[in-house]
């Protein structure tokens, strides 16, 4: 049995932060990752990321979750567990984790569920011929294993991940055919659709996949038309030929361990998926439980990383530590969060936000 | 436009371009970015404070052509690749483009490049005049290529030298075969039979999880959960919000039966 | 939902959806059952579904032969579409002590005397049943290999099916909040959903069936515990039987979709309406299963829950009409095997309240016994 002050699930951008921050306090930290190497989604994302200075903007996210694991690494009062999952939070707040087939037992006084999300599938006829991936696993395929998915891409969804993947695909010498988009409008960034579109690789919004064929493998995609309500439009049809089709169509929060927990969930679609409801600081209806990044809501890498810091203090906070501190603090991170939330690419996030906050004053955390 | 393809319009172009005065005088930056997004590394990149944001950082960049003596040391600190500096002032007949490149290899000085505009359309091939490194932290290389002068405002890119050779889709005559839409992947259950027993009466993820297996399978319904939901809320009418979930179990992850076994770690 | 029923039950298992019914098979009409949830949400949906005729008492096993018998056949039954999943690869139970090997002598003859084929084995002969049965400490076994397993799913939604097209009307995610009564008389059933009408009332609630007569005033001795399940990955078919330990508390059964299933009852359990999942369940039954049956550590488990047994003091149920409500009859109490007694258990309610001649006599269920103490103690449960 292992007792700890503060268990953090997850060892992504929010859970690194997190960890750091708890730590900063004078909480001694566990950090449960169930990867081999500690960073989340960054050990993949060779791109820059946006954001400020406060949250690394500029550096590749590949570098950033060396900077973060190193500042883990480096302070004593953080444990970093890799190749561990946790795989329950059970009645008595007993967490089980799994490492190599062995079950650790841990017994933590507040836990931060850092899980991040995970990607959606969709729905179209030979939807499981092999060849179609989550844009994410292509990206961990190319940029964590060396190993390209094919030769030629669909790439369904101009979301952030979407337009990245094709970039990333293309720096690796495969081509993408096309980005296709069922809004009619690009949903990521307007300068990653401007960089892939310079290298040819046309980005079609109003378009959805109808239908993949293949003998055994992915051959070739029919994609179509939508019309202003999402139906396909008969007659549109195109057929693309590819071996590979990636599903870039969006993230959902990865919340198993919150529903077992007991933390009270809702489903709010600007936050992607049910999320669990929240005060400020980021605790759940579960006064032991805390979250942190996607798991509270599919967002930005950056924001997860202030969530991080933020739910880190709140939790080392709740123990006795940094009691004077920690307000200025988790004022600081509230205030960096509403800075990234400001513009309009975040109205949705604002607005999923403060519908958390709506039913929370109702309910009460 | 530009939100639908991701290709900035002329109209968006006359709002960031520098005069054709400033372009006369020497290298100068543009900066390529019309979406208010938060992001300002652009702003610590230049030492000459040349380039501004207005309010927070979700402000869309300015730059100051008058301060601004086109060094391009922001061109490879911009994490969308949208800033290039254009210098017409290097020869009578060219100009040159300098862009962020992250392709390898790298071009090297003397050789020619093939040069694409903001739709990757190639508008021929031209000398490259000189390659910067990023370094090896920011990796991002700046590209130095000399178009022709009536070209300055149109190269963008460069073609990758290894990119994939073009593959023709086939014309109409679609060659697909009717197939299933899988919902459980761990169970092979497809969306035929999710529809089949919705219409014998079944109404909720619980009971369609019971008379079908979907969802009890290896990764517990984490992907399949989320789409009868999204059936269920298409055909009751319901949103998402009142669609019921069903329970989520430990582990969460499959773990084999011995790993429980007592004597472990208390 | 109508305002008024002839007959209302109430909960949506495996009893009351064959209670449903058999009492429309007998011309009823107006029958309402009323679930809280969905159908099978309660014991029926979180239960081992063990089919098991080897009984120690005369009662139990003849209600679980003749249930037997009705599974066997239960698809056409009822006319139902889909597949009830039984699997008859018998019931191996085992006998660690020699206490239990001596009660188990007993039992056999009690069930040869009703017909029910058990046999009787060696530790080398249950392990010719079950070649990875670890036989160490083993007395010996009885094998029956008519008993087994179904689809606890599917056989309640075959008998809610089967009553749905005899005219029975389902009513789930509705909630009982009342009963009223008319003198001594019940009248009606107060829900979720609005007031129904009915003169008879059967409450079928399971572990919720001290709730349910609590509202005109009523104790039946009826109690939840939880007990726990796992599940596993599906792997080939190697394992025929149940292999069931009324010592170590445990059973394990393979479905006919390859997973398995197992549980293990703690001893130290509380009465509670607690269902969640425990890590020490989980030890528990990984340690004395993969003792038990040592191939199956290397089985990956993809899920744990817990569920309600619904208990009474001798562990078997409480089939009564309540002194002080006529009309309100009870059938719950079955103590974790009211899966297997279903089918047989609801043709003699049916058959009393429409006034046909029971096939058993039920009077040892009576909720005076435990006024009287002539309880019916039942030794062979888990």
């Amino acid at each position: 049995m292992i007792n700890v002050e503060i268990l953090i699930v997850g060892g992504g951008p929010a859970g690194l932060c997190a960890a750091n921050a708890a730590a900063d306090l004078g909480a001694s930290v566990l950090i449960c990752e169930r990867d081999e190497i500690p960073g989340g989604q960054l050990v993949k994302q060779t791109h820059k990321f946006f954001g400020s200075r406060k949250q690394y903007a500029g550096d590749r996210g590949i570098a950033i979750g060396d900077f973060l694991l190193d500042e883990v690494i480096n302070d004593p009062k953080i444990e970093v567990m890799p190749d561990t999952t946790v795989i329950g939070i059970y009645e008595d707040g007993l967490v089980l984790a799994e490492r190599s087939e062995e079950i650790i037992k841990i017994n933590p006084r507040k836990i931060i569920i850092a899980t991040g999300a995970a990607e959606k599938f969709l729905t179209f006829p030979g939807n499981d011929l092999p060849g179609i991936y989550g844009a994410g696993a292509v990206q961990t395929l190319m940029n964590v294993a060396g190993v390209i998915p094919g030769e030629r891409v669909l790439m369904v969804g101009a979301g952030n991940i979407g337009l990245i993947v094709s970039y990333q695909l293309a720096q690796a010498g495969v081509e993408t055919a096309a980005v296709i988009e069922g809004a009619p409008t690009i949903g990521g960034y307007l300068v990653h659709a401007s960089k892939i579109q310079r290298l040819g690789i046309p980005v079609r919004t109003g378009y959805t996949i109808k239908e993949a064929y293949g003998d055994g493998k992915v051959e070739g995609a029919v994609i179509c038309r939508l019309d202003a309500a999402w139906n396909m439009i008969e007659g549109s049809e195109e057929d693309i030929k590819c071996d590979t089709i990636c599903l870039a169509v969006g993230l959902t929060p990865l919340t198993e361990l919150c529903w077992q927990a007991g933390c009270e969930m809702a489903f709010i679609r600007e936050l992607s998926g049910h999320v669990p409801l929240i005060d400020k600081y980021l605790q759940t209806t579960n006064p032991k439980i805390y979250v942190a990044g996607d798991v509270s809501g599919v967002e930005e890498a950056s924001s997860a990383m202030v969530e991080g810091r933020l739910a880190g203090y709140s939790a080392a906070c709740s123990l006795g530590y940094g009691l004077d501190t920690a307000p200025s603090l988790q004022a600081g991170a509230m205030a960096e969060l509403d800075e990234l939330r400001a513009g309009p690419m975040s109205d949705r996030i604002r607005q999923g936000v403060e519908k958390v906050e709506k039913m929370v004053t109702k309910g009460g955390v | 436009m530009l939100i639908n393809t991701g290709i900035p319009t002329k109209e968006d172009l006359a709002k960031v371009d520098p005069s054709a005065e400033r372009l006369a005088q020497g290298p100068v930056a543009i900066v390529e970015c019309f979406q208010e997004i938060p992001c300002n590394p652009c702003v610590d990149a230049c030492k000459r404070n040349a380039i501004n944001i207005e309010g927070d950082i979700n402000g869309l960049p300015i730059v100051d052509f008058e301060k601004c003596n086109g060094c391009g040391v922001c061109i490879a600190h911009c994490p969308g690749l949208a800033i290039f500096v254009i210098d017409k002032t290097y020869s009578e007949s060219h100009a040159v483009v300098r862009l962020p490149y992250e392709f390898v290899p790298l071009p090297e000085k003397g050789q020619l490049a093939c040069a694409l505009n903001r739709a990757g359309e190639e508008l021929g091939n031209f000398e490259v005049v000189r390659v910067i490194s990023g370094g090896a932290k920011n990796k991002t290389t700046t590209i130095w290529l000399a178009v022709p002068q009536d070209l300055a405002m149109e190269v963008r890119s460069i073609k990758a030298p290894n990119s994939a050779p073009n593959i023709q889709n086939s014309a109409p005559g679609l060659q697909s075969s009717p197939t299933d839409t899988l919902i459980c992947r761990c169970e092979d259950i497809t969306l035929d039979e999710i529809r089949r027993v919705i219409a014998d009466g079944y109404r909720t993820i619980d009971e369609i999880k019971r008379v079908t297996r979907a969802g009890m399978g290896p990764c517990q319904g984490r992907t399949c959960r989320q789409l009868i939901a999204q059936e269920l809320s298409r055909h009751f009418g319901i949103p998402m919000e009142e669609v019921l979930m069903s329970t989520f179990r430990p582990p969460v992850k499959p773990v084999k039966l011995g790993s429980f076994v007592k004597g472990g770690d208390l | 939902m109508k305002k008024a029923y002839d007959i209302v039950i109430i909960g949506g298992g495996i009893t009351g959806c064959a209670l449903g019914f058999e009492l429309a098979k007998r011309g009823r009409k107006d029958i309402l059952i009323i679930e809280k949830e969905y159908l099978t949400s309660g014991a029926t949906g979180r239960c081992g579904a063990g089919i098991r005729q080897q009984w120690g008492t005369v009662l139990n096993a003849t209600l679980a032969r003749d249930s037997t018998y009705l599974f066997e056949n239960l698809e056409e039954y009822t006319g139902y579409k889909g597949d009830c999943g039984l699997n008859q690869g018998g019931y191996l139970i085992v006998a660690y002590t020699e206490a239990e090997w001596t009660q188990f002598q007993k039992n056999l003859e009690l069930q040869h005397g009703l017909n029910i084929p058990v046999q009787k084995l060696d530790p080398q002969g249950a392990k010719e049943i079950v070649p990875h049965l670890n036989t160490e400490g083993l007395y010996g076994a009885t094998f029956c290999p008519t008993d087994g397993h179904a689809d606890p799913f599917h056989c309640t939604f075959a008998y809610a099916k089967g009553a749905e097209r005899l005219g029975v009307e389902i009513a789930t995610y509705t909630e009982v909040t009342g009963l009223r009564t008319a003198g001594d008389k019940i009248i009606g059933v107060e829900t979720t959903k609005g007031y129904v009408q009915a003169g008879t009332v059967i409450n079928a609630s399971g572990y919720n069936a001290s709730a349910i007569t609590k509202m005109v005033g009523m104790e039946v001795p009826v109690y939840p515990e939880r007990h726990q399940i796992l599940i596993t990955e599906p792997v080939n078919h190697i394992q025929d039987p149940m292999v069931i330990s009324f010592h170590y508390h445990f059973y394990c059964q393979q479905t006919p979709h390859g997973s398995f299933i197992m549980g293990i009852g703690d001893p130290t359990e509380p009465v509670s309406y607690n269902i969640q999942s425990s890590w020490k369940f989980m030890e528990d039954c990984a340690t004395q299963v993969t003792h038990s049956l040592p191939i199956l550590k290397n089985i990956r488990v993809v899920r744990q829950w817990g569920g309600l047994y619904d208990m009474s003091p001798d562990a078997n149920p409480v089939i009564d009409e309540m002194k002080g409500a006529s009309g309100l009859y009870t059938v719950a109490g079955f103590s974790g095997h009211g899966f297997m007694v279903a089918p047989k258990t609801a043709i003699i309610i049916a058959q009393q309240l429409t006034g046909e001649k029971p096939d058993i006599d039920l009077h040892l269920f009576s909720a005076n016994r435990y006024e009287t103490g002539e309880l019916l103690l039942e030794p062979s449960v888990v």
